[in-house]
């Protein structure tokens, strides 16, 4: 399977090893991501800001770019890119006319019709390939690994674009354990990490991701796995700093190791490997967070 | 002149004038009777210095152009931009390591980018301004420095940007990083280099310099030339051109007169 | 007026004939010229060798060089400022002025700062805006020997052929020395010259060269090395004074050149300059539209430096040579004495007169080539009129791509294509119109290897400085020349400032210049230097004449 590819800026600037990941593991799975020839931001800077048309401009131009390349779908790593051109898709099919008149006071290129579709990579994994194909191509199961999955906001909201539940969401769970590994859950898994609060107000935003740390290790988590570059930001750089932090996973990170690819190709360092070995006292584990070294 | 040209009317900072059709604006301007000074430079579409405003009769839009490039057009209501401000804070190039979010860094602006477009509608090089600035939004110093290559620093996109951007400043940073850093030096004008600073010419040049003129003018008959490199080999006119003959072995008329 | 993809209609009955006449002209050239017939062809045609053309100098360092009547008015003329003008109240007190703010004028002035005069004591001042120059409108490339097989040695012999051997050799041996190391100091600069993913440059030829040596970026080779340089001396702090050129050196009571008279042109309002040293980097004359020829020069290039350098003493070399190309774009008007460059001639394409015929082997020298054109529109009447009244002949473009291939002038001429695309005309489907057009400056300011004139303080580089390319310049080797020498000349200029303090103020040499023009029976009121041409009116259609409307 061959899909376009919109990879917005964040994942290039500061989560390539979440893209690294994911081609790593769509390769295992045989889907062949192809990045758009030609792309800009999703535009979410402006969707965060109040209500005027302006802020479309950036999304639909990618949809509409999308188009103008030839394609239907686009697959997304990053769930501010994915929530932001989503919304604006739907504004395009609601809303028409707005799009209409965007275009004309533009100069055109932003002529779109709504007929494009933006996949998050979870869908693609979930409704595509499905879980069944997953569990059937893990190597090494993640065994005695207790995961927190969090899934933040975007993922899950407004209803209607988000990919689960808004409240009880279990798409993180259902491929955790499909992986082997066991899920603790909690009531803060849904909520904001505080997001670019993390510019102005990073007190805010450690208060949250604090709390957030807290339960999961308090359910016994060793690791939290999650989607977002902007909460993996968060949560990596803004955790309180009372004794060694709580390991940070990308769900492609995690299904990588479960599919036991090289840690290095999953963009996950020593350091981390070595702090995810320490967390979770696990042969299998342990084993893994030292392939590399041992093989080298 | 050998024929009248048609005449058009032109509106130029408010003032109607008559000039001749197939005039470039900047002619035109001149033509109306100022002597410019600011508003132009190299008069040949290279350096920038003429970028204008103008409208159309029937459209409600503001279009851009170098007044150098451009014809004048009937209807057309006009001003030049002598000047659009892009200053940049001072930084060191030497001691710059290139990094994804190095323009971000020098340029936070750019993260401003709403995607309108109007950088690109407005580029009288007709280059993707945009794109070029979202490349730089995402650390993609490569894609940066190729698409905005024929940057002539005119301003313009500068000027109609809403989120005020400086975008010809972004490019060359870009450039420059992207010339010293991320492309390697070349092996064979180091050792050059090396050779010129070892002094291995000096006595040859010198030698030169010393021979009588008939003498000089014998070794530079006898040059060799090289062969027309590899990817001209089809074009064979290009042999001729990289041939004695041309331009310049006119000793003779010289002499002679 | 109505045009036809981009022609009028008047002319579109030529392109018939050159359309008529194409099948049975491919593949049979004009015989070239033997050497009797080239030198009746340049004596009856050339501008050079016009009788009458030229005057000699009748006073000064240089009395008796010949010079187009043009070029001897700039001197033969009165100073703007009064000698008695007040010197007292000094704007800018500085250790070096760099008066130019082009290529070589920003060279000299971050070598000045790299051999350790502060920044904030070195002062570019210029008429446009710093870095509107003809440094800027280089297209072709910069050479450089700089391969295995080649060297500084072979670069030598082809500088001092190309210039008759008329050059300077102590001036050629340091520009073919320093070329490597030019290109190497941009190289680190960021220059973004075309290379290959190993780095190597891609080098092309050029006219009159033994060697592949052209180094290029793009069709922009001098917009990129210029922007560079701006940024750098930006980035270094070095003050800049936009639109204000200089219009007299200043001297001191023991003679040395001590900064200059600005004129701020918006206020027009002096700027006094009181400077260590003074580097002199105005560049070229095209805009003095020598024999009324339009040229392919910026709009400030009214060879200012010239006169100043003179008044203030200084002596001058191979001026009664000036270049001109011999294919400047005619046709249209907008595109009027741009550069078309000669590969379109080296790629197959004829030039041919309104009947569709061949006159002239295609790559005759280029004056002979000139002279050619020019005798097929005068004495012959058999060039193409345009609607704006100058006259040009064709150049049958679109035989490029029959000989060599569809889609070789895209590919081989990229910047042609795109700058007559522009204006309406497609290149590869129509031939297009040339006319001669004036180019470059060859001679210039007499300066020794580091850029001293013989008046202590007064260091020139660039165009205005002459003796590198003797009477005839080579394609490539200017933008080189300004870096070598702006280097040269920036370095000697920050040593002489730093050993020398200027004195008082004064304009006595202006006096004593004035004294020369009255011994000599000059009696004019025209003024130098010119600062800006003037097109107002209907001068806004004759610039592009060679008679006057
Ligand atoms: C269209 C074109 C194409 C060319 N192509 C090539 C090429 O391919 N290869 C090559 O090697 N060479 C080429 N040349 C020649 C080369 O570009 C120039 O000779 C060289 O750049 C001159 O550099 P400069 O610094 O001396 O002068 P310039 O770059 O012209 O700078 C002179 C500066 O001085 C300023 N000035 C003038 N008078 C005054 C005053 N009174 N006071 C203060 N400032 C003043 C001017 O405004 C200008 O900014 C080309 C030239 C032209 C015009
Ligand atoms: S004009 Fe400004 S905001 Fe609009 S696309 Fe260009 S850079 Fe972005
Ligand atoms: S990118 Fe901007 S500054 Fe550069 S040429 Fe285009 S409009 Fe002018
Ligand atoms: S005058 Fe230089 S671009 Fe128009």
């Amino acid at each position: 399977m061959q899909l376009a590819y919109y990879p917005g800026c964040t994942i290039k600037v500061s989560a390539r090893e979440h893209e690294r990941a994911a081609l790593a593991i769509l390769r295992e799975l045989g889907i062949a991501l192809r990045e758009m020839p030609e792309w800009n931001c999703c535009g979410v800077v402006h969707t965060l800001t109040g209500e005027n048309l302006i802020r479309q401009m950036a999304p639909l131009r990618v949809l509409a770019r999308l188009r103008q390349q030839g394609e239907r779908e686009a697959v997304t790593l990053c769930d501010m890119c994915f929530n932001t051109l989503a919304r604006a898709n739907h504004l395009a099919r609601t809303q028409p006319d707005q799009v209409s008149a965007l275009n004309a006071t533009s100069g055109g290129g932003l002529d779109y019709d709504g007929a494009g579709e933006v996949l998050h990579l979870l869908h693609l994994l979930r409704d595509r390939v499905g879980l069944a194909a997953i569990r059937k191509r893990v190597r090494r199961p993640l065994r005695d690994l207790v995961v927190y999955p969090y899934y933040g906001c975007k993922l899950l909201r407004p209803t209607g674009i988000g990919l689960d539940d808004p409240e009880m969401p279990t798409l993180l769970r259902d491929l955790m354990e499909s992986l082997g590994a066991t899920v603790v859950e909690g009531s803060l898994q849904t909520q904001c990490c505080g997001a670019y609060l993390a510019v102005d107000r990073a007190g805010l935003v450690t208060e949250r991701v604090g709390a957030t740390v807290e339960q999961a290790r308090d359910a016994g988590a060793g690791a939290i796995v999650l989607s977002c570059p902007l909460c993996h930001f968060n949560f990596a750089t803004l955790q309180p700093h009372a004794g060694a932090p709580l390991p940070v996973l990308y769900y492609t990170q995690a299904i990588g190791l479960a599919f036991g690819l090289d840690p290095a190709e999953l963009g996950l360092d020593d350091r981390q490997m070595e702090a995810l070995g320490r967390a979770v006292p696990s042969q299998a584990l342990h084993d893994l967070a030292h392939a590399r070294g041992g093989s080298a | 002149m050998s024929e009248p040209a048609t005449l058009v009317t032109m509106e130029l900072m408010g003032k109607e004038y008559r000039v001749p059709s197939g005039l470039t604006i900047l002619a035109a301007i001149e033509y109306a009777g100022y002597k410019l000074v600011r508003g132009v430079g190299c008069r040949g579409g290279f350096c920038g210095a003429c970028p204008t405003l103008y409208r159309r009769e029937g459209s409600h839009r503001i279009f851009t152009a170098l007044a150098c490039q451009t014809l004048v057009e009937d209807g057309m209501c006009l001003v030049q931009m002598p000047f659009v401000p892009v200053p940049t804070k001072p930084y060191d190039l030497h001691g710059i390591t290139p990094q994804p979010t190095t323009l971000l860094r020098f340029f936070p602006e750019i993260a401003g980018c709403v995607a309108c477009n109007t950088c690109t509608r407005a580029c009288p090089q007709g280059l993707p301004v945009m794109d070029y600035i979202q490349a730089a939004l995402r650390g993609d110093i490569e894609r940066v420095a190729m698409l905005s290559f024929d940057c002539i620093a005119c301003g313009i996109c500068s000027s109609r940007c809403p989120a005020d951007i400086k975008h010809y400043a972004v490019g060359l940073l870009a450039r420059r990083i992207y010339g010293k850093y991320l492309v390697p030096p070349s092996e064979d004008l180091a050792v050059r280099v090396s050779a010129i600073e070892a002094g291995r010419y000096d006595a040859e040049l010198r030698k030169l310099m010393e021979l009588p003129l008939a003498d000089l003018r014998a070794r530079y008959e006898q040059r060799n030339f090289e062969t027309v490199a590899e990817q001209h080999r089809d074009h064979s006119a290009t042999q001729r051109y990289n041939s004695p003959m041309d331009p310049v072995d006119y000793q003779d008329e010289l002499e002679g007169v | 007026m109505e045009l036809i993809d981009g022609y009028p209609a008047s002319m579109r009955e030529s392109i018939a004939l050159v359309e008529r006449t194409r099948p049975a002209r491919l593949g049979r050239t004009f015989p070239a010229m033997s050497l009797e017939e080239r030198k009746a062809l340049l004596l009856g045609h050339h501008p050079d060798y016009q009788a009458g053309a030229k005057r000699p100098l009748r006073f000064g360092p240089s009395k008796g060089l010949l010079l187009n009547h043009e070029l001897a008015d700039l001197f033969e003329a009165r100073p703007l400022v009064r000698p008695n003008l007040d010197l007292s109240t000094i704007d800018a007190d500085v250790d070096l002025l760099v008066i130019g703010g082009g290529g070589a004028g920003t060279v000299a002035a971050i070598w000045a700062v790299q051999s350790g005069l502060d920044p904030a004591r070195v002062l570019i001042a210029t008429k446009l805006r710093h870095g509107d120059s003809n440094s800027t409108m280089a297209q072709g490339g910069i050479q450089a020997a700089d391969r295995p097989e080649d060297s500084p040695v072979q670069h030598f012999l082809d500088v001092m052929g190309g210039g008759h051997f008329t050059n300077r050799p102590d001036l050629v041996r340091a520009l073919v020395s320093d070329a490597p190391l030019i290109i190497q100091w941009h190289e680190r600069l960021g220059v973004m010259y075309d290379k290959d993913s190993q780095g190597r440059f891609v080098e092309n030829p050029g006219g009159g060269t033994s060697r592949n040596r052209m180094h290029s970026a793009r069709d922009y080779t001098g917009l990129e090395i210029m922007r560079v340089l701006r940024d750098e001396a930006r980035n270094l702090g070095i003050r800049v004074i936009e639109f204000s050129p200089a219009i007299e050196l200043l001297g001191d009571e023991s003679g040395r050149v001590a900064g200059a008279v600005l004129l701020n042109l918006e206020t027009r309002r002096y700027y006094i300059v009181r400077a260590a040293a003074t580097v002199l980097t105005t560049g070229g004359l095209g805009r003095v539209h020598i024999q009324r020829f339009p040229t392919t020069n910026h709009y400030g290039a009214t060879g200012d430096g010239l006169v100043l350098a003179y008044r203030a003493g200084a002596e001058l070399v191979d001026l009664d040579a000036v270049q001109y190309h011999p294919t400047g774009a005619a046709f249209p008007a907008q595109m009027a004495g741009l550069l078309i460059t000669e590969k379109v001639r080296g790629l197959g394409a004829q030039p041919l007169n309104r009947l569709g015929e061949q006159f002239v082997f295609p790559l005759e020298p280029r004056d002979v080539e000139a002279a050619a054109f020019i005798r097929e529109c005068g004495e012959r009447g058999l060039g193409i009129p345009t609607p704006h009244g100058i006259c040009g002949v064709w150049l049958d473009a679109p035989m490029v791509d029959l000989i060599h291939g569809p889609g070789t002038i895209r590919a081989a001429l990229p910047a042609m294509y795109r700058m007559y695309t522009r204006f309406g005309i497609d290149m590869t489907r129509d031939p297009i119109l040339v006319f001669p057009t004036l180019h470059y400056q060859n001679g210039g300011v007499a300066a020794d290897e580091h850029g001293a004139t013989r008046v202590p303080g007064l260091f020139v580089a660039g165009e205005v400085m002459g003796g590198i390319h003797g009477k005839n310049r080579l394609m490539g080797n200017s933008l080189l020349d300004f870096n070598v020498f702006g280097r040269r000349a920036g370095i000697a200029a920050a040593h002489y400032a730093r050993a020398h303090r200027p004195g008082r103020l004064s304009l006595a040499h202006v006096a004593e210049y004035e004294r020369m023009l009255r011994e000599a029976g000059v009696e004019t009121t025209r003024t130098a230097p010119r600062i800006l041409p003037d097109y107002r009116g209907k001068e806004a259609l004759e610039r592009y004449l060679d008679v006057p409307v």
